[in-house]
């Protein structure tokens, strides 16, 4: 069948042109509950690559102060030696710690440059005999008070906590997204319905003279189409932003320690950019699909 | 041309609008539905260009049976029957010629071919000088010619015409009878509904007269009772 582009081209523009409101609800809400898909996709894939290179037997790092004396360490490491509740310890001076910093943040030439192992404080890593958390947050506590301590780390234990409430609150931004694109079919089901039954005689006529339904349907689904694709635009457009907020503001930012692991690479991004397109092709196409195809079975 | 085989149409599964209809039109007749309202006129011909679906029996049309037509095939039947009705069905915001030409584009024909096909049938239904006047600025009788113009420009095999003359004056009527039987003339199968007893009788073709959906009277160049 010949399908005449400027037909497709005026139809939809004219639709769209009648029903500005409605027709701005539905891309609004594609763009919004697309966003929240991909910002949830990004932070699901951050908290798996998060993590992964942790070493499951450290529990506990004690990180000593960068001023901390040779005696205060030294107090710090017969504590431990001491303690019946260690297992394990290693020592992490100066030297060793820039190693690893050098190894962990490899891909970031220009943050290991600026950083000398002067500036790392020096820690134990230390694996407590029980893996009891009470244990162990026990051990780390009197730790903490000793002369010197920075701070104590329940490595472990501690990132378990940080990527189950961060995915338990990424499952809620999920299901948002979810419900909102429920939503967002729904208006552009409304949306073309209305435009279905704005050209009722034009799509009689149609009928009549032998169009045929994919004929009549397309300048519909179309518009519904084209919703959907402007709303993932939006979408994109805000998952790059995020992506961009999200590495200026928590990656390698002390301050956003709880965060600053959660992090995806490039292709994640553009993974997240592909659903977005996919999701709201998807959203357009059935919400429209439906409006006409109930439309032209009565 | 068109058969009718034992067809019987119910609506809503009580309402019994044509019973056992057994009926045979040739190619290139010229035939006229009459009967009071009610009678299944209307039904008859929905039935033929598949707007309905009969109940029992066949419906042959150019050799098919349409009653057992999948969906995604009726496109392709209507492009060979043209339809005309009394209210015309014009689209207010298009102008003659694009009303016209719409039938064309709905079925995805050439661009050519409609600026050529467009202004022949204006001008054999007598409106090329109406082309680019809006529907709401003709006479009823200039409306219903516009409307047949769009019904015949694909050229169909058959032409049905549901009371055509139902919302014009006599003379008006008369013009579009002439119209319609030049139609005829090209080889065109006409079924027209009607119950203008005037046109019937001066025109003296077929008549199949139906009662409360069952065929009572089918009689060659009759009258209207
Ligand atoms: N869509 C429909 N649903 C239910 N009953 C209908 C429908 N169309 C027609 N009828 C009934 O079928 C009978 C025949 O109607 P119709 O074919 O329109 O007759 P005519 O055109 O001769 O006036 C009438 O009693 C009418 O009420
Ligand atoms: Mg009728």
């Amino acid at each position: 069948m010949a399908i005449r582009l400027d037909y497709i081209a005026k139809e939809t523009g004219s639709n769209l042109a009648r029903n500005f409101t409605l027709t701005f609800a539905s891309i609004l809400t594609v763009a919004v509950s697309l966003a929240l898909v991909a910002a949830s996709y990004l932070i699901g894939q951050g908290i798996n690559n998060s993590f992964l290179g942790l070493r499951s037997d450290v529990q506990l790092f004690v990180y000593m102060n960068p001023a901390a004396t040779q005696e205060q360490i030294d107090a710090v490491s017969r504590a431990l030696d001491d303690s019946p509740g260690v297992e394990n310890v290693d020592f992490f001076d100066k030297e060793r710690s820039y190693e690893e910093f050098q190894r962990l943040f490899e891909e970031q030439p220009d943050l290991v440059s600026t950083i000398t192992p002067e500036d790392l404080p020096q820690s134990f890593r230390i694996k407590p005999s029980s893996s009891d958390a009470e244990v162990v947050t026990a051990l780390g506590d009197t730790l903490e008070s000793k002369e010197g301590v920075l701070r104590v780390e329940y490595a472990a234990e501690f990132a378990r906590q940080v990527q189950r409430s961060v995915r338990t609150l990424n499952t809620w931004v999920l299901i948002v997204g979810g419900v909102l694109i429920g939503a967002s079919v729904l208006l552009i089901f409304n949306t073309i319905r209305t435009a279905v039954f704005a050209r009722r005689r034009e799509i009689e006529v149609m009928r009549l003279v032998g169009a045929s339904n994919g004929f009549i349907r397309l300048p519909f689904v179309a518009e519904g189409l084209f919703h959907g694709l402007l709303g993932a635009l939006l979408a994109a457009f805000a998952a790059w932003g995020f992506d961009a907020l999200w590495k200026r503001n928590f990656v390698n930012q002390v301050a956003f320690e709880l965060l600053n692991q959660i992090r995806w690479d490039p292709n994640q991004l553009w993974s997240a950019i592909g659903i977005i397109f996919a999701v709201g092709a998807l959203t357009g196409a059935i919400g429209s699909g439906v409006a006409v195809s109930r439309f032209l079975r009565a | 041309m068109i058969k009718l085989d034992n067809v019987t149409k119910i609506y809503k599964g009580e309402m019994v609008a044509l019973r056992d209809a057994t009926v045979e039109i040739d190619k290139g007749e010229f035939v006229f539905l009459v009967g009071a309202s009610g009678s299944g006129k209307s039904t008859f011909l929905r039935l033929l260009n598949r707007e309905e679906k009969p109940e029992r029996g066949h419906i042959f049309v150019a050799g098919k049976d349409i009653a057992e037509l999948p969906g995604y095939k009726v496109p392709y039947l209507r492009r060979n029957i043209g339809s005309v009705f009394q209210d015309f069905k014009l689209l207010p915001t298009k102008t003659v010629s694009e009303n016209v030409a719409f039938a064309l584009e709905a079925i995805g024909r050439p661009r050519a071919h409609i600026k050529e096909a467009v202004p022949q049938i204006l001008e054999l239904v007598g409106l090329a000088q109406k082309a680019d006047n809006m529907p709401d600025e003709l006479s009823g009788g200039e409306q219903q010619r516009v409307s047949i113009a769009r019904a015949f420009v694909n050229r169909p095999l058959i032409l049905l015409a549901d009371e055509p003359t139902g919302n014009l004056d006599p003379a008006t009527s008369v013009g579009i009878m002439k119209l319609l039987d030049r139609i005829n003339r090209t080889g065109t199968t006409v079924v027209m509904a009607t119950h203008d007893r005037g046109i019937v009788d001066s025109m003296r073709r077929r008549v199949i007269e139906l009662d409360r959906g069952r065929i009572v009277r089918d009689q060659a160049r009759g009258v209207y009772e």
